[in-house]
């Protein structure tokens, strides 16, 4: 609105101050012209506001065009630093390999001879930290590499049924042994009709929400709540997982969906730091959105937007007779 | 294997001599005899000079990679079981590491351990002066009917409907006959890595797989589950020339 008020009033102000100004300059420099002026102001107006219309949509022009070239610019800007830090994850996966694949030769060679086997000595204690952290290492290299590959590989499209694959996480979550001391609630909407299906990949879908619902119940304590919510308004399917746990403190907030991210609050839990990084990955490979709010102490909620097949993009639908879910969409029928 | 009673004749290819220095005894402890190589002209030689019984090829070698030796190998009639260290991310590059006759392949960094497992898997499934399954075009198995290379299936006469997944996770079973295949490695074989959780993505595909094939899991005729461990294809395969 403010926009469009800014934009009217110069071009309803441009005819009178041109007009003005351009009876100025005739007064000035043809003093015959003066009376020919009075008695014609609608002509005077007229040319005024045909100048002061080709100016200002000149200028007007200019500005869009060079709005256009430095937003075409941002954007091959960002596709270029996505592209060089996916070669450069590359690059460190390709030279860290070698090296870690010789350590662990090395270490089951120390394990199989036996040479500093023996039980409950500093050595094997040593041994079993050093194979431990080496194992680390190639959890966060395999990661990095699960990253980098997801932005590029192609992914399936086939229909995707949500509620199966959500009570699939479910299951999954469940099978965490602190996710009994949750409460963990699915709610999934069966009216006025059910959600409809999306396309895409099940696989990485499935790895996406399994990512976001153990992160709620990883980042929360007994007795906490964690909701997972879906919904949607015709073009979008919206997805929630929310949690009444730790939170997340403002200053780390935009940092979580970067890889390696790691909160001062993960830092005594287990994970490399990649599963939010994985999530929005997935979700933007699906041409969805993601978004995260948090409060400090208090909870957080993680949304994703995944687009309707044939539908995003399009004001959402409201008045639809019926609908049915099938193998092929959800279509009006 | 050609020596029966003996210990298996393993080459080991990788330039990185870190990597060979340390798996070399790692895999003469376990029981074989290794020959480290360098490059690939190297490995030809030695399985011209040793015909072994294995060979464990890193893909960047210099001078001749790792692919290009599994291709002059198999040409020349070699079929002596290859395990491919690629990195294998996308699923085509996998079904290249197919295409070659790659008997099996890991990724670095990979477990020495798993690299045992495999190579003791490829040595006892290999068939001396046969093509192995996993270089042969078209594969049967009773009424099932597999081309490799157009990557299409028939159940008698009729054509199996199967997504790239599916038909990929056929064919590393149909190529792994009576070997456990645990849903973590048949996930790495899905998608190149492994994935720490959601391995029931596998059960979803073996699912499918069996549905395309009317294969009763109770009583299967090709995929055998394993109790909490994983699949098995339990029935004989073989090779149609």
């Amino acid at each position: 609105m403010t926009g469009l008020v800014s934009g009217a009033l110069p071009r309803l102000l441009a005819p009178v101050l041109c007009g003005t100004a351009l009876g100025v300059v005739m007064q000035v420099t043809e003093p015959q012209a003066r009376v020919y002026a009075i008695v014609s102001p609608a002509l005077l107006a007229g040319m005024a506001g045909l100048l002061g219309t080709v100016v200002l949509g000149a200028v007007a022009l200019v500005r869009r065009r060079a709005a256009v070239g430095t937003a075409a610019a941002v954007r091959d800007a960002v596709a270029e630093a996505a592209e060089d830090r996916r070669r450069f994850l590359l690059r460190l996966d390709h030279e860290l390999k070698n090296p870690l694949t010789a350590i662990r030769a090395g270490l089951a060679n120390v394990e199989q001879a036996g040479a500093m086997a023996a039980a409950g000595t500093s050595a094997s204690a040593a041994l079993a930290s050093v194979s431990a952290q080496a194992n680390r290492i190639t959890r966060l290299l395999g990661d990095l590499r699960k990253l980098a590959d997801l932005e590029t590989r192609e992914i399936e499209a086939a229909p995707v049924d949500l509620p199966s694959l959500l009570h699939e996480v479910g299951e999954a979550v469940g099978a965490i042994p602190s996710a009994s001391e949750r409460v963990i609630r699915v709610n999934v909407p069966q009216a006025p009709w059910p959600l409809p299906l999306i396309e895409g990949d099940r696989d990485l879908l499935f790895i996406a929400l399994q990512n976001l619902v153990a992160n709620a119940v990883k980042f929360s304590a007994p007795g906490d709540t964690v909701e997972v919510r879906a919904s949607e308004d015709g073009s979008w399917l919206m997805l929630e997982v929310a949690d009444t746990g730790a939170g997340i403190p403002e200053d780390e907030i935009g940092e979580v969906w970067h890889e390696l991210a790691r909160g001062r609050a993960a830092r005594s839990l287990p994970g490399t730091g990649v599963g939010l990084a994985l999530v929005r990955v997935v979700v933007v490979r699906h041409g969805g959105q993601v978004a995260i709010r948090s409060r400090d102490g208090q909870g957080t909620v993680v949304s994703i937007r995944l687009p309707v097949p044939g539908r995003a993009g399009t004001a959402p639908a409201v008045a639809r007779s019926r609908h049915r879910r099938d193998p092929l969409g959800d279509m009006p029928v | 294997m050609g020596r029966p009673g003996a210990r298996p004749v393993v080459v080991l290819a990788d330039d990185d001599d870190a990597i060979t220095s340390n798996l070399a005894p790692f895999l003469e402890r376990a029981g074989l005899t290794v020959h480290v190589a360098s490059d690939g002209a190297a490995v030809l030689e030695l399985v011209e000079r040793l015909d072994p019984d294995g060979c464990v090829l890193d893909v960047l070698m210099p001078r001749v990679d790792g692919r290009e030796v599994l291709r002059r190998l198999r040409a020349d009639g070699h079929w002596l079981p290859v395990v491919l260290l690629t990195q294998v991310g996308g699923s085509t590059e996998r079904a290249i590491a197919l295409d070659e006759g790659a008997d099996d392949y890991l990724n670095k960094p990979f477990d020495p351990h798993e690299l045992l497992a495999r190579l003791r898997a490829v040595l006892r499934r290999a068939r001396p002066g046969r093509r192995p399954l996993s270089a042969s075009p078209v594969l049967r198995s009773g009424s099932l009917r597999v081309d490799r290379i157009s990557r299409r299936a028939w159940v008698g006469d009729a054509e199996l409907v199967l997504t790239p997944k599916a038909m990929l996770l056929l064919d590393y079973l149909l190529t792994h006959p009576d070997e456990l295949m645990t849903r973590d490695r048949l996930l790495n074989v899905l998608w190149g890595f492994e994935f720490p959780v959601g391995t029931r993505a596998v059960d979803n595909r073996i699912a499918e797989l069996r549905r395309a094939l009317g294969d009763d899991p109770v009583r299967p005729q090709w995929i055998a589950t394993v109790p909490g461990q994983g699949y098995r294809f339990v029935a004989s395969v073989d090779e149609v020339r």
